[in-house]
Parts: C-alpha cells; sequence; structure tokens
C-alpha cells in the first residue's frame, strides 16, 4: 500500500491538480507526501514493535534489533502456559462477554430503534429522552449503585459475575440511537406495503425492516464487540474471581503483580493477543469502524 | 426528535395495538435504563448521605459531612488538579493534531481512504493492551529512550534536563505528560472521524467562492473552514473534555489504584476507585462520584457559554 502511494507522489499530474512543469509544486507535493507517509508509519510503530518484541529473549527485547537476535518461542511458550489465569482462559472469558453482549444489543438496540424511529405510543417523547439521559450520565457516578444493585441481585459471586457484567452492558443508548436514526432514514413505503397485506408490527420488523437495516446492525456490532472486548471498567469491578477475569483485567494484573513486571517478551505476547482479534476486525470491516464513529461523532 | 402526537381517530384499537407493540419492543431495555441509570442517579445521592457499610447498608447519617470530608482530603485535591491539567493540556493537543489530519485527509490526495484507515488505527486496541506497550516503549531501556540515543539527540534531552536512561512513566514530574502523549496518540484520529464528519457538511460552493476570490490554502482555512467547524468543535471538545476528566484507564494501569508515583497520576476516577474497592467507604466514594459529576457538567456549560448555541445534533 505504501509502495502505490509513493508511486503517486513521483507523478504529480496523475494525482491531479498541478499542471505539469510546475517544479514547485512538485517537491511540495512529495514533502507532503513523505510526511504523511512517515507519520502513518509511526501509527503502526509500536504494535510492530510488540510483536517483534515478543519473539526475542529478554536481553534482546531492549535492544534496538528488528530481527530478534535469536528468534525464539519462548515468550509465546511462558505465555501460554505459565500465567494464572491462564492467557486461553482469558481469552475464552473476553470472547463468552463480548459475543454475548453484542448479540443483545443487537436485538434489543435494534427492537426499541424501531419503536423510537415507527411506532407511535404516549410518552415516548420522554422515554426517548430517557435513553439520551443514559449517554450523559458518568458510569464512575454509577459505580456504586450499581456495585450494590448487583450485589443484592446476588451478580457479584461465582459464574453470575459474567451475568452481572452482561446486563450492565446489555443495551447501550448510543446502540439504541443508531439503529432510530437509520430506521428513520428509510422510506415509509415498504412497510406500508407490508402492512397493507395485513403484517403486524413484529412480522414488518423482522421481516421488512430489519433486512434492510444491514449497515446500521453492522455498525453496532462492530463497535459493541469493539467496546466489550477492550473494555476495562466495569470488568475491573464487576469481575472479583481471577476465573472469570477478561483479557484487559488479566494484562494489567500480569504487569503489577503477576511477576511480569519488566518481562518484556511475554508481556508482549499477550499484548499482541488482546489486540489481534480487534485488528482482524478492522481489517476487514474497517468501513464499518470509520462510519460508525463518524455517524455518532455528527449525530451525537 | 419530531414531535408526532397520535391524532385521535376512530381506529382507536389499531392505535392501542401499536402502543402496546412498542411498549414490548422498547421493555427490556427501558427497566434496565430506569434501573441501573436512572435509578442508581437517584440511588447514588442517597447513598452518598450516609456511611454505608458494603454487607449491612447505612451505618450513620452524615448529610454532607462525605461531601465536606471530599474537599479537605489533599489527596483528592491532587487528583483533581491531575484531571484539570490533564484536561487542560490534553484536550487542545489531541484537538489540534485530530483537526490538522482531517483537513489533510478530507483533500483530494491518492491514498487517503489508507491514510485515514492508518491515522484512525491506534484507537482500536484496548487500554489495557495499549498503555502496556507504552510503559515497555517509554521505560528507561524502552525503544523512546534506544531511539533517541542512536539519533543523537540526546543531549538535546540532557538540556532539558533529563538523562539517557529516564524513566519516563516511573518519574512523579513526567508520568502524566507521558499519559497525556500516549492518549493524544491514540485518540487523535478518532477526533480525525469527528472532524471529518464536520467538514464534509461544509458546502463546496464556499471554496469555489474563496477560490474566486484568490485565497490562498492557509487563509482559506483561517477565514472559512475554521469558523465554518464550529459546530465540530463544540462536539469535540465537549466529548474530549467529559472523557479527560473521567481519566482512569490508562492511569490506573500505569500507577496502580494509588496513582503511583508520589500521587502523580491520582485523578478523581482514580481515587474514586480507591475509596470504594480498596477502602470499602461506599458512601464516601458515591459522594465523590457526585462531585466528578458536577464537574463534568459544569465543564459542559462553561463551553456552551463558550461556544454560543448548542448545534442541533
Amino acid at each position: 500500500m505504501t509502495n502505490e502511494v509513493t508511486a503517486a507522489a513521483l507523478v504529480p499530474a496523475a494525482a491531479g491538480g498541478a499542471p505539469v512543469g510546475d517544479r514547485g509544486a512538485f517537491w511540495r507535493r512529495r514533502v507532503a507526501y513523505t510526511l504523511l507517509i512517515g507519520y502513518a508509519l509511526l501509527m503502526f510503530v509500536p504494535f510492530a514493535w510488540s510483536i517483534i518484541t515478543s519473539f526475542k529473549t529478554l536481553p534482546d527485547s531492549v535492544r534496538l534489533t528488528i530481527v530478534p537476535q535469536p528468534f525464539t518461542l519462548q515468550a509465546w511458550e511462558f505465555a501460554f502456559t505459565q500465567l494464572t489465569p491462564s492467557l486461553p482462559r482469558l481469552f475464552l472469558n473476553s470472547g463468552i462477554i463480548a459475543v454475548v453482549v453484542t448479540i443483545s444489543n443487537l436485538l434489543l438496540a435494534s427492537m426499541a430503534g424501531y419503536a423510537f424511529a415507527r411506532l407511535r405510543f404516549p410518552g415516548r417523547e420522554i422515554l426517548f429522552l430517557i435513553v439520551l439521559a443514559t449517554l450523559m450520565i458518568p458510569d464512575q457516578l454509577r459505580l456504586v449503585p450499581v456495585y450494590l444493585i448487583l450485589n443484592f441481585l446476588g451478580l457479584t459471586k461465582g459464574l453470575l459475575q459474567y451475568g452481572g457484567v452482561i446486563l450492565i452492558l446489555a443495551v447501550s443508548g448510543s446502540s439504541i440511537f443508531l439503529m432510530r436514526q437509520y430506521f428513520l432514514s428509510i422510506p415509509r413505503d415498504l412497510e406500508e406495503a407490508a402492512r397493507m397485506d395485513g403484517a403486524g408490527f413484529f412480522r414488518t420488523f423482522w421481516q421488512v425492516m430489519l433486512p434492510l437495516a444491514g449497515p446500521a446492525l453492522a455498525a453496532v456490532s462492530i463497535l459493541t464487540f469493539q467496546g466489550t472486548w477492550n473494555g476495562y471498567f466495569w470488568p475491573l469491578i464487576l469481575l472479583q474471581d481471577q476465573d472469570q477475569w477478561t483479557l484487559p483485567l488479566g494484562l494489567s494484573s500480569f504487569r503489577l503483580a503477576g511477576g511480569l513486571a519488566t518481562n518484556w517478551p511475554p508481556l508482549m505476547a499477550t499484548v499482541v493477543m488482546a489486540t489481534i482479534p480487534i485488528v482482524i476486525l478492522y481489517l476487514f470491516f474497517q468501513r464499518y469502524f470509520v462510519e460508525g464513529i463518524a455517524a455518532s461523532g455528527v449525530k451525537g | 426528535m419530531a414531535a408526532t402526537t397520535a391524532p385521535r381517530t376512530s381506529k382507536s384499537r389499531e392505535d392501542r395495538a401499536e402502543s402496546v407493540a412498542a411498549y414490548a419492543l422498547i421493555a427490556i431495555p427501558m427497566i434496565l435504563f430506569l434501573i441501573l441509570n436512572i435509578g442508581s442517579v437517584a440511588y447514588a445521592l442517597f447513598i452518598s448521605l450516609w456511611e454505608w457499610n458494603v454487607r449491612s447498608g447505612p451505618v450513620e447519617f452524615l448529610g454532607l459531612g462525605n461531601y465536606a470530608a471530599t474537599l479537605t482530603d489533599p489527596i483528592f485535591l491532587r487528583g483533581i488538579t491531575n484531571s484539570l491539567y490533564y484536561a487542560a493540556v490534553w484536550v487542545p493537543l489531541t484537538m489540534i493534531i485530530g483537526l490538522g489530519l482531517a483537513v489533510i485527509v478530507n483533500q483530494k490526495i491518492r491514498g487517503r481512504t489508507f491514510f485515514r484507515a492508518a491515522f484512525y488505527f491506534p484507537a482500536i486496541a484496548s487500554s489495557a493492551a495499549i498503555t502496556i506497550l507504552w510503559i515497555f516503549i517509554v521505560s528507561p531501556e524502552g525503544l523512546f529512550n534506544v531511539v533517541r540515543g542512536a539519533m543523537g539527540l540526546n543531549p538535546l534531552f540532557e538540556l532539558l534536563g533529563f538523562g539517557p536512561k529516564q524513566n519516563w512513566i516511573g518519574d512523579q514530574d513526567t508520568a502524566l505528560n507521558s499519559i497525556i502523549i500516549l492518549n493524544a496518540w491514540t485518540t487523535s484520529g478518532t477526533f480525525m472521524l469527528f472532524y471529518l464528519a464536520s467538514l464534509q457538511s461544509i458546502p463546496g460552493q464556499v471554496y469555489e467562492a474563496a477560490a474566486i476570490d484568490g485565497a490562498g490554502p492557509w487563509s482559506t482555512f483561517r477565514h472559512i473552514t475554521f469558523p465554518l467547524l464550529k459546530p465540530g468543535h463544540y462536539f469535540v471538545a465537549t466529548v474530549a473534555v467529559i472523557g479527560a476528566l473521567q481519566l482512569f484507564d490508562q492511569a490506573a494501569i500505569a500507577g496502580g489504584p494509588g496513582g503511583d508515583p508520589n500521587n502523580s497520576l491520582m485523578t478523581m476516577v482514580v481515587y474514586l476507585y480507591n475509596a470504594a474497592f480498596l477502602q470499602f467507604k461506599f458512601g464516601y466514594a458515591a459522594a465523590v462520584g457526585i462531585v466528578l459529576f458536577i464537574f463534568i457538567f459544569g465543564a459542559t456549560l462553561i463551553q456552551r457559554r463558550l461556544f454560543g448555541q448548542a448545534p442541533s445534533w
């Protein structure tokens, strides 16, 4: 990719704008592209460094060698077998919570988004204001009461700790908002035709509206999965048992108390493990990341 | 929000069916929100007035005692100062980088999709992973110190008072600034996307008119783009300040729940977490949460005044 860009910079006429023979513009463009490419590379350097370091030995990890000397899988072996809680366990916990929370957001937010966008019912305005208000309440303000409520419900012990985290993340105001905005943008003709044919509200939603909402569902899935996989605050507070920890919790404990404090290669292997799934998602669904963020930006 | 009220018609049975369907569709989210959001805020206000035991509940009614105690604890005051300093430096820094990147990738340049994707890339990793990676990079023998040594920049850093093995995140004078740079790096891509959406809402004719008047790129930016982005500035600044005052993950992972070294990474939220889950002072922690909310709300009001009427998003 970068090679193509460099090639484009060398052919200013092809990139449009500058008239052929305008040497000043030619050099300005070259300098601009060089700076841009340099800055873009800077975005990847730390991640590349974590991957390289994970294949190094400890003495080599603090040297400026780009090819590990010697190249070793020791750190990976260590990360997979020697840590408590084990890396596969953390990976599994993060995966379970992120998948369940994503599915739940998809279901609940698309139903509620459809109701707020299309159906008329008493109290709609005030109920939607409550949805918006949840976006303004900082999580930290809710920390103590939420913990006490979940504790009262028995969701802070044993396997039910997963339940506590899932319940608190089950549906977000921003997912509902995103779905509602998308449903509002769909023309009414199709669902009116379905209603004429005698379809009820649920069938209209399920068979007509939902299949049309693909891009919004994709954005909600990606943003929710990423947010939950990466989440730190609620898991930290609600997951007391090591066995239930997610990757971010495991990671920060390895750094602080897990004996890895400055044992960089295995620490970097865990960083790579925690980041890889999201990087893969980003490579395939980059458009939805970018559009989802932009949409939440424009519309608040 | 479009205010459409149902006209009273004879089809009241169908209206009822519509209402019932709607309530069924929104029931679960609304119950969760009413208990875990709205209810929680009311509950937090109540708890904050008590000395509260985790197991047995309220112990002694203190009235505003917890609030008075927060504002006289020097460590909480340090947390407030750190959070405000972080907001004052990180918000403008990240907004400037984000705006700059947005203006660049909004041009008709080759590979702009690639550049957008690249600049947003650091934002996708988890706060835990990126913070640990950062701790490694700015550690005494980490990549940053090694590279600046190899580039011959050490005399320059020596002038600023930093040795060749400066422990950036472990030194109380540089810890918070290291976190500022980390978060400016990871979040500028997000702000770029916010600004990009805002830039694309500026009509093209405005620029055509400026070009006809012979305005150069800088003066176009200074006199046209920048002022027309006012709703964008308002949105990004509001989101940024709210996020800044809630700084927790990076500070807690780098400095632990004690905000080490020497309270230099103690923020309002780290203090809150510490009070609730290390000292188990739930009533006190609830009061800290309310104080935090007042700070966030106050900052939002100030920004509203600065930027005028809120835009219609």
